[in-house]
């Protein structure tokens, strides 16, 4: 009864849907946005005609306004400073359109050009005092938001009688103002675009990336070459530029040069960058963050207003949600690794029966013996971490090894050891096509194919992605073993999806059905998902029947064929499961059977940690990995089974001195090769009863002349 | 109120009591090989204490007694009830606990009848024994529900049932001196108290008659067991196994301790034990993984051997170890003989002798 409630949770619950959400980079700017539509929704149910054409287009035109200056100031923030003198830039270019286009009387192109110019000034004076003479920005900034001001409050002094009673008709003025186009307003449009062209320019552009990089490591990036001065400098000028153009929208909309102009709005643009998710450390962020950081801003400024609140009210509310946005990001920032790395693991229910015995006296397909005490070694202590071997035709024996190599011991007496191919990564399961390529699953890296010659193609590293996957799950992580069928068609299995290789006991802990079997075309070079949501998926072997294939799956322990031709093409069929231990590679044994590796066996205690998934979570939370409960993989054995799924034969080394663990198990001419991913030898074992003429590629291929 | 919230927040974030840290082996706990090298004296089934007179060795090996003259061992007696403790009594005597529910003095290791039989129905297991001073035997009894041989379920049930007895000979009287101890397992009179390993909360208390019981070496690694007298002062402390924290976390895991106890086979617990390596249904840890034909040393201990040698003030001097690759583990028993100490490693079912001299020198820090 407790069982089946935990395996309903765990079964309908996607516990590890939480941990691959918070990894993806986007949940920085979702954050933000959800908060957006509750804030949305929330003032359009307690405020009439919150939604209303109008309303939206009046919206719209402030948000493109201080859009523009948190534009600007998300740049300078991501570079890394931080521009206070905003608001005066805004005052001061505002005037400087009014003037030229009121007093002087310039036509507006000129007026245009002018008033960016104007700001591009201003901002570059911030540039140069932040970027090329290394002043704070922070005060900096603050200086010349006192400076612009003062200069403004003595222009407008003997300016505004002027600006004010000038109503300049032109009709291209008011249409920057007031104009919209189907029904968006001109400012709207305008900010769409230059948002566009702000997002290519940060993600795509090199500019872009060199801004990022500066905000992240400053000394970094001026040690990668990037002019950091001159890109700082420049950033304060955009902003500059950018401000003005807000300012420029502004003055034909209203037209006048009032005192309190941009008073206050640096508190308004930097709560809308830091609450749309912009790091005030600088070295992250986007223009879709400063944009929602803005409508998020406006609407809590005009429900408030609305709702008839005082303007003290209004700006004490901004400056707290600043306070909270900013320790919150802080917080985040400083936590987000940890948190993920804690909610990542997920493990699941996963209930086996008991096992089978395998204890001596007992009996059993499984009773333990002593027939694997007399193995020899091949390359005791010279060899490390051969997970597969292989046989050639010519007798050769080839093995992977951690250091990323397939190394070739030569026949007859493999003492001789050469190194065949370097790779990079750990090799794991093997197979010769029909043309003597070598194929090679690389944990980390693919399927590779490495011809007579020695030489190294990569086959594949990709997949098509699934729709219902939150991770990525295209690139392959830890491809393991594989077989050929007479068409050319590979299947490896991928162990799982969610983590590294080095990683596997993670996944163990977890026991979900992380894995997947990928086949591969070798004449089209297509590479395609067949299964997923197996638990680890390991050893594959294309049956005799040459219509499907046989895998294991080590933390299901069990045996399944998938039919990939044939009547029953697409169905998968379990062929034994609740095995005594956890199977590894399946190989052809020259009777027609198969051998099956066990690298580990079950133990009472880690079946009974397996039915408690809350158990398992908290021990990967509190104890070090050293630690864990983990699958026994010191003692394993070497089954043979039929085509029906019963086990004729089993090999075991009851002590485990000569061949500690078994991960696979190759038959040539009599005898038995073992490899062990975690031994620094190769097993040879010779069987009584088996054909000392069988090798398995000429009895594949058929033999070459 | 407060203490319940702050106990469950502990349990959620794994901090306070809920923390799993296990001291580590450090300072004159370093770890070393020495236990390995140890000579053999004598393999038997299942050796338990060990006592002397001086001039012989006795050895409880089951429900025999066992002589140990020179290189040749000869059974003195044998019992009806294993032998559960073991201790010389200053004029010859000795002292035996049986099954852990009953003890027998004679008067000569070879004497047909006892000459005082204590079998209180609170004995439960009375798993050592040691002379006081005023004539009298001290008894440690380790759990009063679970037996001498069922201690890892005393320990996976959080018992803390353990007492201490002073048995009087001469009134036959019994008189409790302290109980509520989490396993009581080995005792030493010091001074006019009796020190006292208590197991479960590993740590040596002093337990004077009429107080509480005095912390006197606290936060092991490891789970104290007997103790006996070391010549030129102090004492030797040996210790059954190491603690991990996988066990610790498992502690503090109710309902995974429950099905385990219920559902799993004893052997195959995931708790301390005597010996390990054995059968591949022993729950395996990352670090016991086989690397290149190698257990790694380090590895979280399933079993381990270690005897402690303790100065007169119950503070370790130096320590000798069998570490997880090795094979004398479960050290129950330490004395010294002569210019001996002789150790019963129980795991492999071992009675181990060491010279003493330049033993101190070697390892003291």
């Amino acid at each position: 009864m407790r069982d089946t409630l935990t395996s309903l949770r765990y079964r309908y619950w996607p516990d590890h849907l939480l941990g691959e959400i918070l990894s993806k980079r986007w949940t920085e700017t979702a954050i933000p946005v959800i908060l957006l539509l509750i804030i949305g929704l929330a003032l359009s149910r307690s405020i009439d005609n919150f939604l209303s054409p109008a309303s939206l287009a009046d919206t719209a035109r402030q948000a493109g306004e201080i859009g523009f200056i948190a534009l600007g100031l998300a740049l300078v923030v991501i570079v890394g400073g931080i521009d206070l003198s905003v608001g005066s830039i805004f005052a001061l270019t505002d005037f400087c359109a009014l003037y030229c286009l009121d007093v002087l009387g310039w036509p507006v192109p000129a007026v245009v050009a002018v008033t960016l110019l104007c700001g591009a000034l201003l901002g570059a004076v911030n540039g140069v005092l932040i970027g090329y003479l290394r002043l704070r920005a922070f005060i900096t900034t603050l200086i010349t938001l006192i400076i612009y001001r003062s200069a403004y409050d003595l222009l407008i002094q003997r300016y505004s009688n002027a600006i004010a009673s000038a109503f300049p008709d032109i009709p291209s003025w008011d249409f920057i103002g007031a104009g919209s186009v189907f029904g968006v307003p001109t400012v709207a449009l305008v900010y769409i675009v230059i948002a566009i062209f702000g997002h290519i320019f940060l993600t795509r552009l090199r500019p872009g990336w060199h801004i990022t990089a500066i905000g992240g490591s400053r000394r970094s990036a001026y040690n990668s070459g990037i002019p950091v001065r001159r890109t700082i400098a420049l950033c304060y000028v955009a902003s500059g530029v950018l401000t003005s153009i807000g300012a420029l929208f502004f003055a034909s909309r209203l037209g006048t040069v009032g005192g309190d102009i941009g008073v206050g709005l640096e508190v308004i643009v930097l709560t809308a960058t830091v609450l749309g998710g912009i790091t005030l450390g600088g070295g992250k962020g986007s223009v879709a963050k400063s944009a929602v950081g803005v409508l998020i801003v406006l609407l809590i400024t005009n429900g408030l207003t609305t709702m008839n609140a005082r303007g003290g009210v209004n700006r004490m509310a901004l400056a707290g949600i600043l306070l909270v946005a900013a320790m919150v990001d802080i917080r985040w920032q400083k936590n987000r690794t940890r948190i993920i790395s804690k909610v990542y693991v997920a493990p699941t229910y996963h209930s086996l029966p008991p096992p089978p015995s395998t204890e001596i006296g007992q009996g059993g397909p499984f009773e333990q013996n002593d027939k694997l005490r007399n193995v020899e070694s091949i390359g005791l202590g010279r060899i490390e971490a051969p997970e597969d071997v292989i046989l050639d035709r010519h007798d050769n024996l080839y093995a992977g090894s951690r250091h990323g190599d397939i190394i070739r011991f030569l026949a007859p007496d493999y003492q001789k050891m050469e190194v065949f191919a370097h790779i990079g990564g750990q090799p794991l399961g093997m197979a010769f096509d029909r043309a003597d390529n070598l194929y090679v699953c690389i944990g980390g890296m693919g399927l590779y194919r490495i011809t007579p010659d020695g030489t190294v193609e990569k086959a594949t590293d990709e997949t098509n992605r699934s729709m219902r996957s939150v991770n990525d799950d295209s690139r392959l992580r830890l491809a393991d073993d594989l077989d050929i069928t007479d068409d050319g068609l590979i299947f490896f299995s991928e162990a799982t999806v969610r983590y590294e290789m080095d990683e596997w006991p993670v996944d163990g802990l977890e026991a979900r059905g992380n894995g997947r079997i990928i086949s591969y075309d070798t004449k089209t070079g297509a590479t395609r998902t067949e299964l997923r949501g197996l638990k680890f998926p390991n050893g594959i072997c294309v049956a005799s029947d040459g219509q499907s294939i046989l895998f294991a799956e080590t933390f299901g322990c069990s045996i399944k064929r998938y039919w990939f031709a044939g009547p029953k093409k697409g169905a998968v069929e379990v062929v034994m499961d609740n095995l005594p231990g956890y199977p590894d590679n399946i190989n052809l044994a020259s009777d027609g059977n198969y051998w099956l590796a066990l690298v580990g066996m079950r133990s009472p205690s880690l079946d009974l940690a397996w039915k408690m998934p809350g158990f398992r979570r908290r021990m990967a939370k509190r104890v070090p990995v050293d630690e864990w409960l983990f699958p026994n993989i010191n003692t394993g054995c070497v089954v043979k089974f039929n085509e029906q799924g019963k086990i004729v034969e089993s090999f075991w080394d009851l002590r485990g001195e000569n061949h500690p663990m078994i991960t696979s198990m190759r038959e040539h001419r009599g005898y038995l090769y073992l490899g062990g991913i975690l031994n620094n030898r190769i097993g040879r074992y010779k069987l009584d009863n088996a054909d000392p003429n069988f090798v398995q590629y000429d009895n594949r291929w058929g033999k070459q002349s | 109120m407060i203490a319940a919230v702050r106990e469950f927040a502990n349990r959620f974030l794994g901090r306070g009591d809920a923390t799993i840290t296990v001291p580590s082996f450090d300072g004159a706990l370093r770890p070393n090989q020495k236990l390995e090298s140890a000579e053999t004296l004598l393999i038997c089934e299942s050796p338990e204490d060990l006592a002397t007179d001086g001039r012989n060795l006795f050895i409880a090996d089951g429900q025999r007694l066992i002589r140990l003259d020179g290189g040749t061992a000869s059974e003195v007696r044998s019992f009806e009830r294993p032998i559960s403790a073991l201790c010389a009594l200053p004029g010859g005597g000795l002292a035996v606990a049986l099954g852990g529910r009953e003890v027998h003095l004679y008067a000569s290791p070879s004497a047909e009848q006892p000459s005082v039989t204590f079998a209180d129905a609170a004995f439960s297991a009375v798993n050592a024994l040691a002379p006081a001073d005023d004539n009298t035997v001290i008894a440690t009894d380790g759990s009063a529900t679970c037996g001498v041989d069922d201690w890892a379920r005393d320990l996976m049930e959080l018992n803390r049932t353990g007492r201490v007895f002073k048995l009087d000979p001469a009134s036959k009287k019994i008189t409790v001196l302290a109980q509520g101890l989490g396993h009581a397992f080995g005792a030493c009179a010091h001074g006019n108290g009796v020190l006292v390993s208590e197991s479960w909360r590993h740590r040596l208390v002093l337990v004077t008659p009429g107080s509480a019981p005095r912390t006197v070496l606290a936060h092991l690694p490891v789970y104290p067991s007997r103790l006996s007298k070391a010549s030129g002062g102090g004492y030797w402390l040996t210790a059954f196994t190491a603690r991990t924290q996988l066990i610790e976390f498992v502690l503090r895991e109710p309902a995974y301790r429950r099905r385990m106890m219920a559902e799993i086979d004893p052997a195959y617990w995931v708790a301390p034990r005597l010996r390990s390596g054995l059968s591949f249904k022993e729950p395996m840890q990352g670090a016991h993984i086989k690397t290149m034909g190698v257990i790694k040393p380090w590895a979280p201990p399933r079993s381990y051997g270690i005897v402690i040698r303790l100065n007169a003030e119950g503070q370790p001097l130096y320590s000798l170890h069998s570490r997880v690759d090795g094979v004398n583990h479960g050290v129950v028993a330490a004395i010294e003989m002569g210019g001996d100490l002789v150790l019963i490693a129980k795991g492999p079912g071992r009675v181990l002798r060491l010279p003493l001299a330049g033993l101190a020198e070697e390892f003291s820090s």
